[in-house]
């Protein structure tokens, strides 16, 4: 017998609407455009200048590539000869160069403006060098670069500067020298004297790191018992001291180290002093809010075993608190001064000490080379402790 | 060693909240027995415990061991109390990142000179107690490992080491196998049933199965809501007690 199947109807339903076409989401849409284009506004974002501006940085990055690391001795060959400017006052004689090297000039006697041929002969051959003209007391005016020949001679074509000659003018000052300096590299490859300042930076910029976060352990392991909660919360003064002390850590973890370190310039001068006060300020916040966060999730558990043994107040607290809190808090401290020491790299820009500081005078005298030697020191030092902190946190919890 | 007894008296605990956990609560502990305290949870079972040696402050009544009164004795007087009463948890308790040695020490803390503890220094004579206690337990060669390192089974058998060290005349167990599997709280419960048997030590047990209670327990009580509704040899426990103590609704569950 056949059977009738009845199927079921589905219930008409109104189709929702698709999802895009929902006033909810056309409202996020237009405001999500309001937001982004005001931002971009504001931050005067200039797509165009990235191509524009790529020759000005251009140095920059070159000289970041090759930063100055290793430099070379140079020796100076320097011949003088006693020249004058008037016609009244004789030149100096001077005693002949004990290396042969002899300076020719095609009058001793020259008017200030006048032309005057050069020439040197037994020099070191095929080496760059320059013409100084010095005034009574030495001071030196660059007057033309030669370059000697495979003979070790030279020639060249020079006008008589106008120097500052003294307050006995027409006298003495007249009596003026010339002066051919031959500089070329000697000896072998060493560490540029960049190099060795930054390393001596690099280390105050780590030791400056870690002065800082020792001073804010002393005194953020104590404040951070009066801010865990579970310790605090058994009477309202405690619960008023837990508030105060936690209300310090937040104000004072929202102000930047580098505020700080102004704030400290200002009161006890330029130098790394200001640095270990600002980040060592700025640490007591974040690691007493770290330490005490730790406080407030110790496992009650041991505490009450090691009470029930009959063990005194102290004893609990060495074997039941201490070995609960002494990891966490030693892997909190070391990533605090890993954090201390990229701080403090920048810290430097305000005065603060450390590396930052030399980096900023490089960066403003156009020194490049010597800035990348900076930048790189700071990379390594940087990630060499990032890698450290790691590798300690990961061995103590 | 031996046993100590013990004697509650019009006990009463009554939380800040106003929460009633017991309720003039009178009984007695023979030295040497084996007694299983029974209940649900909120029962009142680990109220009873932490009250006999007063790691929680009954409101009145009196609890005396071997006739020396719990509930007047100083903070240096009650330490010394302490130093008789061993005590395993059900989440055992340990202090996880420290050594199973150290922890096992930690149940000497009570005899030791308190400045030379604080340096974790211990004599020569309770080190190799500690690992005497390990061996009793069955794990001497965990001695160096890190307590979060062993199986459940273990760490207990590390509580039961601890409190060994302090030489207990009373053991209170609260709950101790409710966090394990069947067979590990066999053996856990056949170490505690050991120190009650060859040491003569009183146990205080609390469990939550009948069958465990009845295997190991030469008394069993029951509590509920905070009073007394069942004391008796674990053979009385039958299917209308049961219900008396678990509430209508309840049915035993068997375990191996």
């Amino acid at each position: 017998m056949k059977t009738e199947v009845i199927r079921a109807q589905p219930p008409a339903v109104a189709r929702p609407r698709p999802w895009f076409t929902s006033a909810r989401f056309l409202l996020l849409i237009a405001g999500l455009v309001v937001i982004y284009g005001y931002g971009w506004q504001v931050t005067q974002i200039k797509l165009g200048e990235l191509v524009t501006g790529a020759q000005f940085v251009k140095p920059f990055v070159r000289d970041l590539v090759r930063p100055e690391v290793l430099t070379r001795d140079t020796t100076t060959q320097k011949v003088e000869l006693g020249m004058s400017i008037n016609p009244t006052v004789a030149p100096e004689v001077l005693p002949p160069d004990p290396s042969g090297a002899r300076l020719t000039v095609s009058r001793q006697v020259a008017a200030v403006g006048s032309q005057l041929t050069v020439s040197g002969t037994g020099f070191r051959p095929n080496t760059a060098g320059r013409l100084m003209w010095l005034n009574r007391i030495g001071n030196p005016v660059q007057v033309a670069t030669v370059t000697t020949d495979a003979q070790g001679a030279f020639t060249a074509t020079i006008t008589v500067p106008e120097v500052f000659q003294g307050p006995d003018a027409g006298a003495q000052g007249a009596q003026q020298r010339l002066s051919a300096e031959f500089t070329w590299p000697v000896g072998g490859l060493k560490l540029s004297r960049t190099l060795l300042l930054v390393l001596e930076k690099v280390v105050e910029t780590v030791f400056l790191a870690l002065m800082g976060t020792t001073f804010a352990i002393l005194i953020a392991v104590p404040l951070s018992f009066l801010g865990a909660k579970n310790l605090m919360a058994r009477n309202p003064a405690g619960m008023a001291i837990y508030y105060v002390v936690r209300m310090f850590f937040n104000i004072m973890r929202s102000i930047e180290p580098l505020i700080l370190a102004i704030v400290f310039t200002v009161w006890v001068g330029l130098g790394p002093f200001a640095g270990v006060l600002a980040l060592g300020l700025h640490s007591i916040a974040s690691l007493g809010k770290l330490y005490s966060e730790q406080i407030e999730s110790i496992d009650p558990g041991p505490i009450e075993a090691i009470t029930a043994t009959g063990a005194s107040p102290l004893q609990v607290v060495r074997y039941a608190v201490v070995p609960q809190i002494v990891p966490p808090f030693i892997a909190f401290t070391i990533y605090r001064w890993d954090i201390n020491v990229r701080m403090s790299t920048v810290i430097g820009f305000v005065g603060g000490g450390g590396i930052g500081f030399i980096l900023q005078q490089y960066i403003n005298l156009l020194q490049y080379r010597q800035a990348a030697t900076a930048v790189w020191a700071i990379t390594i030092v940087v990630s060499a402790m990032d890698y450290f902190s790691a590798w300690i946190r990961e061995k103590v919890v | 060693m031996s046993g100590a007894a013990l004697r509650i008296e019009h006990l009463i605990k009554t939380y800040p909240d106003g929460t009633h956990a017991l309720k003039d609560l009178t009984f007695d502990v023979k030295p040497g027995e084996f007694l299983i305290i029974i209940g649900l949870s909120g029962s009142g079972k680990s109220t009873l415990m932490r009250c006999i040696n007063r790691l929680i402050e009954p409101t009145s009544g009196k609890i005396y061991l071997d006739d020396i009164d719990i509930t007047t004795l100083s903070p240096a007087e009650l330490r010394k109390v302490r130093r008789h009463i061993g005590m395993i948890f059900q989440q055992f308790n340990l202090v996880k990142r420290s050594s199973v040695l150290t922890n096992v020490l930690s149940g000497r803390l009570g005899y030791v000179r308190p400045t030379w503890s604080l340096m974790n220094y211990f004599p020569r004579d309770d080190v190799n107690r500690a690992i005497a206690s390990l061996a009793r337990v069955g794990i001497p060669e965990k001695a160096r490992t890190r307590a979060d390192q062993l199986s459940g089974g273990q760490q207990q058998r590390v509580g039961i080491a601890r409190a060994l060290m302090q030489e207990p005349k009373l053991m209170l167990a609260d709950e101790p196998v409710a966090s394990l599997d069947p067979a590990t709280s066999h053996s856990v419960l056949k170490y505690v049933e050991q120190l009650n048997k060859e040491e003569g030590i009183t146990v205080l047990c609390s469990l939550h199965f009948l069958s465990l209670a009845r295997r190991y327990g030469t008394r069993i009580i029951a509590l509920k809501a905070g009073e007394l509704v069942f004391d008796g040899l674990p053979a009385e426990i039958d299917e209308h007690r049961f219900r008396a103590i678990y509430g209508e609704e309840a049915v035993e569950v068997e375990i191996a």
